[in-house]
């Protein structure tokens, strides 16, 4: 024992190699990658909106011209107003299903409410082509129900092509966003408020009205700036049904100008999209007022100890009722009859199901190259995408959170700003950036280009889940290290990223599920080779292939299906957003 | 091993000056307390030295290697330095075993592999810690990651060690026999070291010196016995110990090492008084430990040396087993004291030894703090 003791305090040991010197370049290269990346689509888009002819072009000179032009554009004012009436409308739609749902699954005694709360939230999983495919088959002209409607009554009540039947779909599938945080909301509120209210003689409906509700108000109104933001920002619903009728929004303008068109007007789309950026900007700018901090999406749901349900009386079983018949017709109808559509050859009420059953659609769609691959390059983006994406993220995170670097808090702003750039945008800025800059030329037609722009565009996604985990880790573990002589990087490397490991691996599911839903910045950016389920939707959907769409789709959500049981069961993760 | 030598160190928060140009000299293997409430900057100190936090001024050296100097712009990041610190969480890896948490300094000073086995095993020997080489921090209790803790610092020879409140985490027990192992292990280590805590059981016990620290600045410095037998001044009393303060006023000039005070209610107290001066009519504060005063009883003689008999009027009084706490109202002050038997009667005569009671300029009132 003595020995040992004489050991240990035996001469000082010479210090460990220093390898300070890392520090700096590995900083500054993820800020300026961060930088580059997030700036790689604002500032062409930016800077086309101010010159007078396309970006490839020579001889360009700045003016305003575009501004003037994009305002006196005939049937814009029509365009502005689309605009605001569809994300209005949906945002009220979305508003009321969710607090609606968040109360009667989260508060009361309704036989099943988690069951139903579940289901509620798959629209949120699925990307909103792919729920627009299924309110198709379903409720479109020629949809499941609508024939059956058509065959006991007369022309149905519902009409998808016009606004509000746009914002009735995109409504319900932003409705999870109001539910979610209603619930986060509900779970932190102290239910001794409401009891205080029952105990004071307030029946259930009074206290429901007159505390609940208001105490709702915040997670409602920060939840209904975020929907606002995102209907803005929707393009696949207005393409869906707007365009046929000849409806067009902001986002569809963009599309059709700026890539679908013969001719496309640069000047125009560019300053459209800078329009689109302003506005959005300060919608999120308004988030972040409303809720105090700056996170747009809710990542990791915190348990619901619920507080004592409310008692519904008679009404229990009636409300279930109404309830399962909401969940069956918006979302299970349109995923169900979508996948059942995916495996039939034609569907049809008149038809027994059973004569049509077939894997044709499937069949078909591999022989053809384009969407086989198309299936490949969305596995291959979201896989490798995802990982890449992942491993940014959490360099990001850590120099913000975890070091001493001078610009930690402009990093932190840069790698959150993509919130602020709409899909739409995104797409339209890297379609420029890649005419503009000579060595991007290289990536054009490949995958990587979509890597990259859907990497920009779920940083802030990404960042949401990994921050809070990291903030939980003790700063005393990577002190202890780098007073025992780790510097920071090798600080990061054994002891703060190994011990974030399960907020990565829910970072990458995040990133995964989300790479392979993605479409709106890819029709902007794909070529021939580089399709993915997005685009090959759309492509099939312009060809009017019914059954190769639903099975593209009924591929997606399957994956995605799996995906989401897959981090439930294994990380106990809960996938929002 | 080495002294560690801290000059005017500076540290500000903001607004907040946290640490006020605080000097500190620490000798060769020497063991030193920072003691004090929290929010004192005794941590600040703490983390400045092993390089934490970049201070706003000042110079600290270890062993002739400057960590810090304002003047020159010289700062050692914290894994340049060598220093020891075992933290108040203890800060283990939750996802490394115990053999993995102590030998991740070795391997980072590149130590060959038998040598690293050899002197892991050493180490968690000397903390009675070798059968848990392959547990993982969360099943260990407090006290075990406490030893595994401060094995990780040992076992790469830190040119000094630095405690932050090491045994505050663990409970009353435990805290007990963890100070006298530690107590143990200091002796047979002899490295230089720095103890923050804000118990003064431990820093008495363990320290060679104490620095008292109070709003950021030094408030005394000395070995335990000077810091509670001659306090700087009242708020030092107050920490250290339980305390008794009695507001008075010097009455007559200081006669033959003695000077009279009289109470607020007219009694008067005679004290002995060294260095400190004690103009007639200036106010001043008296201190006294309660266990100084003695409770004289009725009719019987006061006790032979210098010293005064007074009344106080007994306010409470509260059987804690054994003893009892008497609450006593003198001369409009509190007073706390105890005693074996209850206090009979409405009022108590009490024995103040004119050597016992330390005399502080001025009025103070540290016990409503």
């Amino acid at each position: 024992m003595s020995g040992a003791a004489v050991s240990a305090a035996g001469a000082p040991e010479a210090r460990p190699a220093a390898h300070s010197w890392r520090e700096a370049p590995i900083q500054y290269g993820t800020a300026l990658l961060t930088l580059v990346l997030v700036a790689a689509p604002l500032l062409p888009v930016l800077y086309q909106s101010v010159v007078d002819r396309p970006l490839y072009d020579a001889g360009k000179e700045l003016t305003l011209a575009n501004f003037a032009r994009l305002a006196s554009t005939e049937g814009f004012g029509l365009v502005l107003w689309n605009t605001f009436v569809f994300s209005a409308l949906t945002t009220v739609i979305a508003q009321v299903l969710g607090t609606l749902a968040a109360v009667l699954f989260g508060r009361t005694d309704m036989p099943a409410a988690r069951v139903l709360g579940e289901l509620f939230l798959w629209p949120i999983y699925l990307s909103a082509l792919v729920l627009s495919f299924g309110w198709y088959t379903v409720y479109g002209p020629s949809g499941y129900l609508t024939m059956l409607w058509n065959s006991v009554f007369e022309a149905p009540f519902w009409d998808l092509y016009t606004l509000p039947g746009m914002a009735a779909i995109a409504g319900v599938s932003l409705a999870p966003v109001a539910y979610i945080y209603c619930m986060s909301s509900a779970t932190i509120t102290d239910p001794s408020l409401e009891e205080a209210a029952r105990v004071s003689g307030a029946g259930t409906f009074r206290t429901l009205w007159r505390i609940t509700l208001p105490l709702l108000m915040p997670a409602i109104a920060y939840s209904a700036v975020l929907n606002f933001t995102v209907a803005l920002e929707l393009l696949a619903i207005p393409l869906v049904f707007g365009e046929p009728a000849g409806i067009t929004v902001l986002t569809t303008f963009l599309y059709t100008q700026g890539v679908a068109g013969v001719r496309p007007d640069h000047g125009l789309a560019a300053t459209a999209a800078a329009l689109m950026l302003a506005v959005v900007c300060f919608l999120v700018w308004l988030q972040g007022r409303l809720l105090g901090n700056t996170r747009r999406f809710v990542t990791l749901g915190g348990k619901a100890t619920r507080p004592r349900p409310f008692r519904l009386g008679r009404l229990r079983w009636p409300l279930f009722i109404l309830c399962a018949l909401y969940i069956a017709a918006t979302v299970v109808a349109p995923i169900g009859v979508l996948v059942i559509r995916a495996f039939t050859s034609f569907l049809s009420p008149m038809v027994p199901l059973l004569e049509v059953l077939s894997l044709e659609n499937f069949t078909r769609l591999f022989e053809e190259p384009i969407y086989a691959r198309a299936v490949w390059n969305s596995f291959i983006v979201s896989a490798v995408g995802g990982a890449l994406a992942t491993a940014l993220i959490a360099m990001i995170a850590v120099i913000v959170h975890r070091s001493e670097f001078r610009f930690r808090e402009p990093l932190h702003y840069v790698a959150l700003f993509p919130r602020a750039v709409p899909g739409v945008v995104a797409g339209v800025g890297f379609f420029y950036a890649i005419a503009l800059m000579p060595g991007l030329g290289e990536i054009r037609n490949t995958i990587w280009i979509l890597v990259i722009a859907f990497t920009m565009r779920y940083i802030p996604t990404g960042f949401g889940a990994v921050a809070p985990m990291l903030m939980q880790v003790s700063p005393d573990l990577d002190r202890a290290a780098r007073v025992q002589g780790a510097d920071w990087w090798t600080t990061c490397r054994r002891i703060i990223l190994p011990l974030m490991r399960p907020a990565l691996v829910a970072c990458y599911t995040i990133l995964f599920i989300s790479f392979f839903k993605e479409y709106t910045t890819a029709i902007f950016l794909f070529a021939p080779g580089s399709e993915v389920i997005g685009t090959a939707l759309l492509h099939l959907w312009i060809q009017g292939e019914a059954g190769l769409v639903a099975a593209l789709a009924a591929i997606q959500v399957g994956v995605i299906a799996v995906c989401v049981a897959a981090a439930r069961a294994v990380f106990g993760v809960r996938l929002h957003g | 091993m080495a002294e560690l030598v801290i000059e005017n160190l500076t540290k500000r928060f903001g607004e907040v000056v946290a640490v006020d140009s605080v000097s500190i000299h620490v000798a060769d293997g020497e063991f030193v307390t920072l003691l004090g409430p929290s929010g004192c900057g005794k941590s600040t100190t703490l983390a400045a030295v092993a390089g934490l936090d970049r201070p706003d001024g000042g110079r600290i050296s270890v062993g002739g290697t400057v960590y810090f100097d304002e003047r020159t712009g010289t700062f050692l990041p914290p894994e340049a330095r060598n220093c020891g610190l075992v933290f108040q969480s203890y800060a283990l890896w939750p996802h490394m075993t115990v053999f993995d948490n102590v030998v991740f300094p070795l391997t980072l000073r590149k130590v060959p592999s038998a040598e690293r086995k050899r002197r892991v095993e050493e180490v968690l020997a000397l903390v009675e810690m070798e059968p848990y080489a392959d547990r993982y921090p969360h099943q260990l209790s407090g006290g075990q990651q406490q030893r595994v803790a401060l094995a990780r610092t040992l076992v790469y020879r830190p040119a000094i060690l630095l405690l932050d409140e090491p045994l505050s985490n663990l409970d009353a027990k435990l805290r007990d026999r963890a100070r006298t192992w530690l107590a143990e292990l200091r002796t047979r280590l002899g490295l230089t070291t720095i103890y923050v805590t804000h118990d003064q059981i431990e820093a008495l016990s363990l320290s060679d010196r104490i620095v008292v620290m109070n709003g950021g600045r030094i408030a005394q410095i000395g070995t335990p016995q000077d810091i509670y037998e001659r306090p700087a001044d009242p708020f030092v009393a107050d920490f250290i110990g339980t305390t008794n303060f009695l507001p008075g006023r010097v009455v007559g000039a200081p006669d033959g090492g003695q000077a009279l005070i009289e109470l607020e209610d007219g009694q008067r107290v005679a004290v002995q008084v060294e260095r400190r001066t004690a103009a007639p009519g200036s106010r001043v504060t008296l201190a006294y430990r309660p266990e100084q005063i003695g409770v004289v009883a009725e009719g019987e003689a006061a006790p032979d040396g210098a010293g005064s008999v007074v009344t106080a009027r007994v306010i409470s009084r509260a059987y804690v087993g054994g003893r009892w706490q008497v609450g006593l109202d003198l001369g409009g002050g509190p007073l706390r004291l105890e005693t074996a038997r209850p206090p009979s009667g409405e009022q108590v005569r009490l024995w103040l030894p004119a050597a016992g009671g330390i005399l502080f300029q001025g009025s103070t009132d540290v016990s409503s703090e």
